[in-house]
């Protein structure tokens, strides 16, 4: 398609405009509000300076009191260190990554299946118990994990199917808040539209793949981000169902790292690196889905 | 295109099997543009969507054509619906909401392409074909919404309120599109409304329902000029009919219908029938439009028993009309249709005459129609 230039800079010109008319609006208190905000945000992100900075800083900066925000003498040594060091065990730490991120694209996609799947029939279709099954849904929300870990483990163990992928993914395929705020989505979804595509002939399938699923895209988004946060940080399975090393995941790996050793101070290089190997996909997960994600949070009134 | 018939068919809801459509037997004729119309709540949507496949029907059975459809799943029932709310499929163009029907039912590419194409024509929506349906207007809309509805060449079209989201001057046009498009295609539609303006100016024949019962099916001038009890009476016609109650006294005229304030001479036909039914010295309840109701001088001077005397409340100027609200001594005012030369003062005496021909008497109890 052309593009029409003069059209463009019109355009460039009325954005600016308009930006200026609403900077001249803007009041004594909404700019205490803005100021406030902005530094607000500001300290939020320092972890994350915080981070990016102690991957890439040497040993004698990493033990460094008071610690520096900013990195002087930028080096990839902690790589370096991280990858070498696995070399001398039996698991070099290409497979625990190799691991996580098998896990997490099976567990993700897994938890956004099953519960859409879980949500439509809650959502749209009236059954005999239909809200009591909800309700045991939500309720699941309440427990801690480790008050569920020893069933969970009889369940794995009976399954047979421990030290095997399933074993990483299918504790976590059950996924309630993606439950909970897909079926809030497709509620409001009108019922109407669903009237309409059936008497257009649509079957359920098709009217959940292509009418129902593509509203609630912005749900999607989200919960592809819950079920990647839980994938991907998750080392409890591989604590409890895994005893072979070499099934094992990163973050488990992450955690020997550092807190098995007595006083934490060795491979504190190797550990700051695997900490932002660890963070970097959930940022880039993040980036991607942040604008439906934000329209999720507004939609459902969850912070 | 088919006939839909309904067979005693009954709807009942929830815990308590409320009746929400209680005994309905209608035959919709092949090609004829039927409006159901009643207050909200008085089942006429339930009807409509038992007969699309969207309720269960609690009794009774509901044909298209010679089949009964009672256990068809909506897709199998060949009928296409146009909703209030338009419900097109948001995430769709507007091109793929028409077509979404003609894809499931895997018809070649060109086919699809060509309906699309010519039903776009005819509704006039081509240059949007490629839009979002948050793109389009109101309007605009549903006539999409008609799109989808008439490119899969259905047996019959049911229309659930289509118009009620609409702003006024818009309804009106659209009504007229609908209806020129229902002579172009002569299919079998039902048109749920609670306009009645929008049920007298469409249907071809009219269906008045109110609590799940029926009250009457006829064309709409039958409907107007002859309503079948007090509840249609007051339900068509804007501004309502009238109703006076009072008693019925043979006079040295004739038979008078008697009310403390003043007592109007009845016509013989209406008197004959009257006495035939035993309802001398009963109550019933006249009922007069605000047309029959007249301030021309020679009609005043004409019959001095069928004029009502009384005091202006005040007065509605409509443009080609004028309507006047007479307080006489009763309940509620007596309105009365003028002509706008008229023009009276509020708190002013005057005299209306009442055209006694056209006058309607409905039983007390019952509420039905007692004359012809």
């Amino acid at each position: 398609m052309k593009v029409d230039m003069r059209l463009q800079g019109k355009r460039l010109v009325y954005r600016f405009e308009d930006w200026l008319a609403a900077v001249r609006r803007i009041d004594r208190t909404q700019i205490v509000i803005i100021i406030g905000l902005t530094l607000l945000s500001a300290f939020m992100l320092l972890p994350l300076v915080y981070l990016f900075n102690h991957a890439f800083k040497p040993l004698h900066e990493l033990l460094l009191f008071p610690p520096t925000f900013i990195v002087n003498e930028p080096t990839m040594q902690n790589f370096t260190d991280l990858m070498a060091l696995t070399q001398t065990t039996f698991i070099p730490v290409s497979r625990y990554i190799f691991n996580s991120v098998i896990v997490t694209v099976l567990a993700t996609a897994g938890m956004v299946f099953t519960g859409s799947l879980c949500a439509y029939p809650l959502s749209k279709h009236k059954f005999p118990g239909g809200n009591w099954f909800f309700g045991a849904i939500m309720v699941s929300l309440l427990f801690a994990t480790e008050v569920i870990s020893i069933p969970r483990y009889v369940v794995v163990q009976s399954l047979g199917i421990m030290n095997t992928y399933l074993g990483h993914v299918l504790p976590m395929i059950a996924l309630p808040v993606g439950v909970f705020l897909l079926k809030q989505f497709m509620d409001q979804v009108p019922n109407e539209l669903l009237e309409a595509a059936k008497i257009d002939g649509a079957s359920e399938v098709k009217i959940f793949l292509r009418i129902v699923l593509p509203l609630v895209t912005p749900a999607m988004a989200t919960i592809t981000i819950i079920a990647f946060q839980t994938a991907w940080g998750n080392a409890e399975t591989s604590t409890l169902f895994m005893q072979d090393d070499a099934m094992k995941t990163l973050p488990f790996y992450m955690g020997t790292l550092t807190s098995n050793l007595a006083n934490s101070v060795a491979r504190q290089g190797a550990a700051a690196a695997g900490a932002l190997i660890m963070f970097l996909p959930s940022l880039i997960i993040f980036l991607i889905y942040q604008r439906k994600f934000i329209a999720t949070m507004a939609h459902s009134g969850i912070k | 295109m088919a006939k839909i018939l309904f067979n005693h068919v009954y709807k009942r809801y929830g815990k308590y099997k409320e009746v929400a459509v209680n005994d309905f037997n209608l035959q919709v004729e092949d090609g004829e543009f039927l409006v159901f119309v009643g207050p909200s709540g008085c089942g006429k949507s339930t009807t409509l969507r038992m007969l699309a496949g969207l309720e269960d029907i609690s009794g009774g059975e509901i044909y298209i054509g010679d089949t009964v459809v009672n256990d068809f799943s909506p897709k199998d029932r060949d009928i296409s619906m146009v909703f209030q709310n338009y419900a097109l499929y948001p995430n769709l163009s507007v091109y793929e909401n028409i077509a979404f029907g003609l894809r499931l039912r895997k018809l070649p590419k060109h086919e699809i392409d060509l309906s699309v194409k010519r039903a776009a024509r005819v509704l006039e929506i081509e240059n949007f074909l490629e839009r979002k349906p948050r793109e389009l207007s109101g309007g605009q809309r549903q006539r999409v919404a008609l799109g989808r509805a008439i490119v899969r060449k259905p047996q019959a079209f049911l229309y659930d309120e289509p118009l009620s989201n609409l702003d006024a001057r818009l309804r009106v046009q659209m009504r007229s599109e609908i209806i020129s498009l229902h002579k172009k295609m002569g299919v079998t539609s039902i048109y749920v409304t609670h306009d009645q303006v929008e049920a007298m100016t469409m249907g071809d024949r009219v269906v008045v329902m109110n609590k799940g019962v029926i009250l009457q099916v006829d064309t709409p001038e039958r409907l107007y000029n002859r309503p079948n009890n007090i509840f249609v009476a007051n339900f068509i016609g804007n501004p309502p009919m009238n109703f006076i109650p009072g008693k019925l006294q043979e006079g040295s005229g004739g038979l008078e219908f008697h009310t403390n304030r003043f007592a109007l001479l009845l016509t013989k036909q209406h008197a004959g029938q009257l006495r035939k039914q035993n309802l001398i010295d009963k109550t019933v309840i006249l009922g007069i439009r605000p047309e029959h109701i007249s301030f021309e001088e020679n009609e005043i001077g004409g019959n001095p028993q069928s004029l009502i005397s009384g005091v202006l409340e005040f007065g509605e100027f409509v443009g080609s009309d004028r309507y006047y609200h007479l307080k006489i001594g009763m309940e509620s005012l007596l309105i009365a249709r003028a002509h706008p030369k008229y023009h009276f003062n509020d708190g002013m005496k005057v005299t209306a005459a009442i055209d006694m021909e056209k006058a309607l008497f409905y039983h007390k109890e019952t509420e039905n129609l007692l004359t012809d």
